[in-house]
């Protein structure tokens, strides 16, 4: 017997757009969930417009996509939100990424969609939240990272902050949102009734201060989280060092530093005044950093370097550029990088699926869908519609498609 | 019984340390599970020696578990590790984050765990996975990043990348495995099955390249993307701007342009041939950052700009501080910040928690735990007498601390 997807059998009407909501339905489809994805009349999620594009196609609406139905409609047709009525019947769970109160206005907010259907689980997603001070604000990856008090620990001390190239809390919101979703689908087995997940980007960037809150909290104010360019302000060494040739990670953790001044021929450190303690390396960073960087540049290459250090388990890393990432054995071996098909783009890279079941293998056949390619099959195929009323409801512009 | 949150009588064997670990289980316990924490004798967790330390506590240790049980035992010892067997058999999830091969031979593979318990979910959690040639290196937040291509895109552009003084990678790999556990457990009301899920930071901070791997993929390497400093190389204006004393979030890029250009009185560059589209203003980034932060720094009154910016529904946020962002009315009032109380600390603030369901109120009353504080009622709840328990104890199979 073919085995059956992690997820198989549960339904999710998917009302998110752009990058955070996609990122949970995506992570779902993955996992065998039907995701019907909702698409505004007439162009459907923005997204299908970012760059990189070709044949008039997105690999940013692909790769936040794949596996996914389309279903586009003109939601404020009194038809359209007869379907989707219909749809909140049939689905296991229902979740969207407007700015908080939206989807009230539109007729499906919690207490309407909990009439509807009262197993359905319901997950909105915002950048500040339903409720407080800020969740009036327009939300954007970047905005909610600043007011988390994460951009301000990333950069040189003497410069502006630095932006991250990448979106960090958008997938990572959409993975907190998937996981939400999924226990409360799990306490629906158990007690019958669906409930409402609120999930924000500003509370997942923030969760993500392992340290910083609670040593500002606990010391009274005395530890003041700071950006301190490529080294830690209160870990030394612990940050990224000239090699022969480019960049290079490397830490060294209480129990590590006899082991690097070993591997440096430099076992007089261990004892060194300006090195014994942790304190003192912070103290005294710029020697530090000069010893180890003069010690770096005797290797003909920075794989030799990092060869070495790795030799005697002191952690280090090559700076990999996204290229050199997509290129890496051991990103190819795994998955961590993979490369999918689409019907316009052909193929490309993207990253893999990180959650990894010992039962259940990855599905790698997965399409996004061309817009509102699966109006009919939904409403014929799910809902009883005949076609010909599929068909009027095409011609009214009810429901548009459309061939990429 | 009403039950008191969605993971209420779960039962889960941690025998995760360090960061990534704990976080899935501090989730776990967020969410109303029995969460029993292996700490490995003589010392536990090695994080209970982190800073910030009051009263020999580590605050680092005290945020990543509280509500979790701790059971502190010899796992050399052939007795603890009989006691272990049993617990196995008697849990819902197995968490590991040693490194690949570690807890095989500590007698817990998943071959053997799934022989004692046929319905467990095991997750383990490593920093490049169980497999692969880099499978054998150390699981260190910075590294997998460094590893990830994700370190090369933070920083200025003539310069060392930058490093983030925050652990994204560990407590995002610890959602990921949450995530994936979850699964697990809904797939197993179905199949009544567990199995093994392997979960590494690698693919955890790779995840997070929503543009990077298909953009230089698809575009044949004719996109590169870049650090660059407090500006994104590909979109302007997006960034970070010096306004008259503080450093503000600012997008005024696509159809943000027109009334960013409003609010500064510039109607004259909404159509201009120079600015009116984001090639344009990428070519003159300086010109465009220099007239944003001129007028930002004109006004005299960052409040006051932040205001009208975002009255114009302009992407626009405040970069604030961490001792900021502990005192914000938003972060109070929604609790995204949070302050606990813990026996030898007192009272000390730490993020709320991120997974909020409309039937469960939050749990607040956890606790984390001594070192070995549980391991009598742990082990008397699988039926192990009392007089047992305390020859273990004698014999330093079972170690239990004052803090």
């Amino acid at each position: 017997m073919a085995k059956q997807p992690i997820l198989d059998g549960y339904r999710i009407l998917d009302f998110t757009q752009y990058l955070a909501g996609p990122s949970a339905t995506r992570l779902m489809a993955e996992m065998g969930a039907e995701i019907i994805k909702v698409e505004m009349a007439p162009y459907g999620d923005p997204s299908r417009a970012f760059p990189y594009r070709k044949h008039k196609r997105s690999a940013y609406y692909v790769q936040q996509n794949r596996g996914k139905k389309s279903l586009c409609l003109d939601l404020k047709d009194e038809r359209s939100q007869a379907v989707v009525r219909e749809l909140i019947r049939e689905c296991d769970v229902l979740i969207e990424n407007y700015a908080p109160g939206v989807i009230g206005r539109l007729g499906f907010g919690w207490e309407q969609v909990r009439e509807l259907n009262p197993k359905l689980v319901m997950c909105s997603i915002s950048a500040f939240g339903q409720t407080g001070p800020l969740s009036h604000l327009s939300g954007f990856d970047y905005i909610a990272q600043a007011y988390a008090g994460v951009t301000s620990v990333i950069g040189e001390p003497d410069r502006p902050p630095s932006l991250p190239m990448l979106a960090i809390g958008d997938v990572t919101t959409g993975v907190h949102a998937a996981c939400a979703l999924g226990f409360a689908l799990l306490d629906v087995h158990r007690t019958g009734v669906g409930q409402h997940l609120d999930i924000s980007l500003l509370d997942c960037y923030f969760h993500q201060h392992e340290v910083n809150v609670q040593a500002y909290s606990a010391s009274g104010g005395k530890i003041v989280p700071r950006r301190a360019g490529s080294h830690h302000y209160a870990v030394a060494p612990t940050g990224i060092f000239r090699g022969p040739e480019g960049y290079i990670m490397i830490l060294a953790l209480l129990h590590q530093w006899p082991v690097l001044c070993k591997a440096m021929g430099r076992e007089d450190l261990i004892k060194d005044e300006r090195f014994k303690t942790n304190e003192l390396r912070v103290a005294n960073l710029q020697e530090l950093i000069e010893l180890i960087e003069g010690w770096l540049q005797r290797f003909p290459t920075d794989a030799a370097a990092i060869e070495a250090l790795q030799a005697v388990r002191v952690p280090v890393a090559p700076i990999l550029t996204v290229p050199q990432a997509i290129a890496h054995p051991h990103h190819r071996a795994r998955g961590t990088v993979r490369t999918v098909s689409d019907r316009m783009l052909g193929e490309f890279d993207m990253p893999g699926m990180p959650l990894r079941f010992s039962a259940h293998p990855d599905l790698p056949e997965l399409q996004a869908p061309f817009l509102g390619e699966h109006n009919g099959e939904i409403l014929t195929g799910l809902l009883g519609y005949d076609a010909a009323a599929v068909a009027e409801l095409e011609r009214a512009g009810v429901l548009v498609s459309a061939a990429h | 019984m009403q039950p008191r949150h969605v993971l209420d009588g779960f039962r889960v064997l941690d025998f995760t340390q360090y960061l990534a670990g704990p976080s899935a289980s501090r989730l776990l316990v967020e969410m109303g599970a029995e969460v029993i924490k292996v700490e490995i004798a003589p010392g536990g967790d090695p994080t209970r020696l982190l800073p910030y330390r009051k009263n020999e506590r580590s605050c680092y240790y005290v945020q990543q578990n509280r509500g979790k049980k701790g059971l502190c035992l010899d796992l050399r010892d052939a007795r603890g590790r009989e006691l272990l067997e049993r617990l196995v058999a008697t849990s819902d999830v197995l968490l590991e984050n040693f490194s690949p091969g570690v807890i095989a031979r500590l007698g817990f593979g998943w071959e053997r765990v799934r022989e004692l318990n046929p319905q467990i979910v095991m997750c383990s959690i490593s920093g490049f996975g169980q497999d692969g040639p880099l499978a054998e290196l150390q699981g260190i937040d910075i590294v997998a990043q460094a590893y990830a291509g994700v370190t090369d895109l933070i920083g200025e552009e003539d310069g060392p990348p930058a490093l983030p003084l925050l652990s994204f990678g560990d407590v995002n790999t610890g959602v990921h495995a949450v995530a994936a556990i979850n699964a697990a457990l809904l797939n197993r009301t179905r199949t009544g099955k567990g199995q093994w899920l392997d979960i590494s930071l690698l693919d955890c901070y790779y995840h997070c390249h929503e543009i990077n791997v298909h953009a230089v993929s698809a575009s044949g390497g004719a996109l590169a993307p870049k650090r660059s400093g407090a500006h994104h190389y590909a979109v302007c204006p997006l960034g970070i701007f010096k306004g008259s004393r503080r450093w503000f979030m600012l997008m005024g890029s696509l159809h943000f342009w027109a009334p960013l250009c409003r609010v500064m009185e510039r109607e004259d560059l909404i159509e201009h041939p120079d600015f009116a589209t984001n090639e344009g203003r990428c070519a003159r980034r300086g010109e465009v950052v220099a007239l944003i932060e001129g007028w930002l720094q004109a006004q005299n009154d960052d409040d006051g700009v932040l205001a009208r910016l975002q009255e114009a529904r302009i992407p626009c946020a405040p970069v604030l501080t961490v001792a900021e962002t502990i005192a914000h009315p938003h972060f109070r009032q929604r609790r995204t910040v949070r302050t606990i109380h813990d026996r030898h600390i007192g009272d000390f603030d730490i993020p709320g928690m991120p997974l909020r369901f409309s039937d469960y109120p939050e749990i607040t009353e956890l606790e984390a735990p001594l070192l070995g504080e549980h391991n009598a009622e742990i082990l008397a709840g699988i039926g192990v007498a009392a007089e047992e328990i305390a020859a273990l104890t004698q014999a330093g199979v079972l170690v239990g601390g004052d803090r």
